[in-house]
């Protein structure tokens, strides 16, 4: 095994990479391979999931959840894609000067100089992400973070000052006349910019309707699966991603088909919805219902808020990752977010030990007694008492005073001797049990 | 490419091979060139609109109103999605979003009064009022929109037409025919009576009794039974306009 020649990054339980405090994601690459420099000691890092942030530079390796990092503290240089005859064919290489310690680790400030090639072997676009990169490096926010603190609360309280000011000079209007006159100007500005609007949107609209098109013959090509030839090119799984991705950007509906995992965003949104989800879990008992995360995740997100179908299709993609959590449906529609520990047959065993106590063979167990018992909200526990009757350990008995719950004791009549009654077993247990209240 | 002998004319033939696969890739590489080249075109358009009339969008209701409409007509969904171009450019995803999660809260909020079930009049007024400090308008259609796309979450959020009214269920209870004919009756003074429903929709008061009992099971009627003729009044807070007038001010935030 050759050293370790970057510094490791520490991901979360679902794969998401931890972020320094300031740091913030610019650009996501699927399939790039980083090899290291003259040094025949050091491997290279291939396939995986390149991040850019503001701080560093992430390369993540999703089979195996490990990942590194490439401090920009330490990048001297980094040197734009070649443009040459020979490069038109080969995936296009981004080289980074680094500087290195002896021994061959990237650190900054080291005394040595190596080479690093950043090989793009997906269908990215190797300018855009070059572009994004010399921005990043020219920002420098590593360094800047402290100091920007101070001078982002500088900035702040001189604005105000200078927007009361404004107002302040604003205030005295000549008479009724005045007001008459600028809202006659601001209904006629309105009038007129929303004459042009209208023009504009129709212009936008009709070449939306061309995408349209486009995209309709992109998702007939996406429907019709792999090709025939069986050939498990990775090009085929790149150009589908790409087509999800460019229908997401249009907003078209786009089927997640079984082979293909949908749009990058949906995937990077799937794991970073896993972990949010495991304290709000684990406050509500292991089992909390998607409309509730959809309001706790945008108000914990602030701005730049997911939309309803984009949780959805994180949360059918979770079957596709490894993590704790699942996507529940039940019969109602109502659909719900449980940890995949909690396994049905414990919550069943809870509720049969809950119904054959004795107050409960007498009165039976409503959905607020379950909800007690099992920790969770009592619409919840409602679908899992109707989710046991419709496997047969429970009865329900509707009354004035709304649904009970009852142990099946059906089972337990043998149809050869009805009035058996095994003992011990549930059915004596009842016949003791209403025997006793007269 | 003439053929070698030996092991460099297995070599120049590898590479032949190796060439023309490239070259097939880079016909297939072309189609997705174009593709891509359509869509930079499209979004920079779209940033030309986003320039001239983001604001618009923002401020002006009715225009935002044609703006999904026409939308919808042409087939893409700018609302789908926070990732897509539609969001990014215009802006207006978070608009609706935090629209989608304002009326949760209310509905949430009402539902031990009405049982999940709120007059759409009640719920746009409540909003107003929640949103008072906020600078943009919120019409009844910007409300329509936010809940078809909370839709998709399950929990049964949907709007149903009962009569002239449009309501907005918040449970999963399916209302069948019967309850909403029931609710129809009740807009009229905001209650029913037995007899009222067995004279006006000439049903046997079994089934009268049915559908009320099951109403009122699910939360969405409330018996009062303080009358002087002591006949049992089913009220419906869903239809009643008591609460939206005045100023009710047990759900300020």
């Amino acid at each position: 095994m050759a050293v370790n020649w970057l510094p490791p990054v520490s991901l979360t339980a679902s794969g998401r990479p931890v972020f320094v405090p300031g740091e913030v994601e610019r650009c996501l690459l699927p399939a790039v391979d980083l090899e290291p420099g003259e040094n025949p000691s050091l491997s290279p890092l291939l396939s995986g999931l390149l991040v850019l942030t503001s701080h560093r530079l992430l390369w993540i390796d999703e089979t195996s959840s490990s990942g590194f990092a490439l401090p920009f503290a330490a990048v001297v240089h980094a040197y734009p894609p070649k443009k040459s005859i020979r490069s038109m064919f080969a995936s296009p290489r981004i080289r980074i000067q680094v500087s290195a310690s002896p021994d061959g680790r990237v650190v900054a400030g080291g005394t040595r100089s190596e080479m690093i090639t950043v090989v793009l072997r997906g269908k990215n676009d190797p300018d855009v992400f070059y572009g994004r990169l010399l921005e990043v490096l020219r920002s420098r926010q590593w360094e800047v973070s402290v100091e920007a603190e101070k001078r982002d609360l500088e900035s702040v309280s001189a604005g105000t000052s200078t927007t009361t000011a404004a107002a302040r000079v604003r205030m005295p209007v000549v008479g009724v006349s005045g007001i008459l006159r600028k809202e006659q100007e601001l209904w006629e500005s309105t009038d007129k910019s929303l004459q042009e609007a209208f023009q504009d949107l129709n212009a936008l609209m009709s070449k939306a309707k061309e995408m349209v098109q486009l995209a309709e013959k992109m998702r007939l090509k996406l429907l019709s699966g792999p090709s025939a030839q069986g050939n498990p090119n990775e090009e085929e799984m790149g150009s589908k991603q790409d087509m999800q991705d460019w229908l997401l950007s249009v907003g078209i509906a786009s089927p997640v088909t079984k082979e293909s995992a949908g749009a990058l965003y949906h995937q990077q949104l799937a794991r970073e919805l896993a972990d949010f989800v495991k304290l709000p879990l684990e406050k509500a008992g292991g089992m909390i219902a998607l409309i509730d995360v959809y309001c706790l995740y945008n108000r914990a997100r602030g701005t730049a808020l997911i939309s309803p179908e984009d949780l959805l299709q994180a949360c059918t993609l979770w079957e596709k990752f490894d993590v704790s959590v699942m996507l529940r449906k039940f019969d109602s529609g109502v659909m719900v977010i449980q940890n995949k520990a909690q396994r049905d047959e414990e919550v069943f065993a809870r509720i049969v030990s809950l119904a054959q106590k004795p107050e409960a063979l007498r009165t039976g167990i409503s959905p607020s007694d379950a909800a007690l018992t099992l920790g969770i909200a009592p619409a919840l526990a409602k679908e899992q008492l109707l989710t046991a009757e419709s496997i047969g350990l429970v009865c329900r008995d509707v009354s004035p005073d709304g649904f009970r719950f009852y142990i099946n004791l059906f089972r337990e009549i043998d149809t050869n001797d009805i009035y058996l009654i095994k003992k011990p077993g549930p059915f004596h247990a009842w016949l003791s049990a209403i025997s006793l209240s007269g | 490419m003439r053929r070698r002998p030996g092991i460099a004319g297995l070599q120049s033939a590898a590479a032949s091979r190796e060439q023309y696969r490239q070259v097939g890739e880079n016909v297939a590489r072309i189609r997705t060139d174009l593709m891509k080249e359509q869509l930079t075109t499209f979004r920079s358009q779209l940033e030309e609109f986003a320039r001239k009339h983001k604001n618009d969008i923002r401020k002006n209701p009715v225009f935002r109103s044609q703006f999904h409409e026409m939308c919808s007509k042409v087939g893409v969904d700018p609302l789908a999605s926070n990732k897509g171009f539609w969001a990014e450019l215009l802006g207006i995803g978070d608009f609706y979003y935090e629209l989608g999660v304002q009326i949760v809260d209310i509905c949430l909020s009402t539902r031990s009064h009405n049982g999940g079930l709120i007059n759409l009049q009640e719920l746009c007024d409540l909003l107003c009022q929640r949103r008072k400090g906020a600078r943009e308008s919120v019409s009844e259609d910007d409300c329509l929109r936010a809940i078809s796309k909370l839709k998709v979450l399950g929990s049964g959020f949907e709007v149903i037409s009962v009569g002239k009214k449009k309501l907005v269920r918040s449970v999963p209870t399916e209302l069948n025919k019967d309850h909403n004919e029931i609710l129809e009756v009740a807009q009229a003074h905001g209650y029913v009576t037995i007899e009222e429903l067995e004279k006006r929709l000439s049903w046997s008061s079994g089934r009268a009794i049915d559908a009320l009992e099951t109403l009122l099971k699910e939360g969405l009627a409330m018996i009062d039974d303080g009358h002087k003729d002591g006949k049992r009044r089913y009220w419906f807070p869903c239809v009643a306009s008591i609460f939206s007038a005045s100023g009710f001010d047990g759900f300020k935030p």
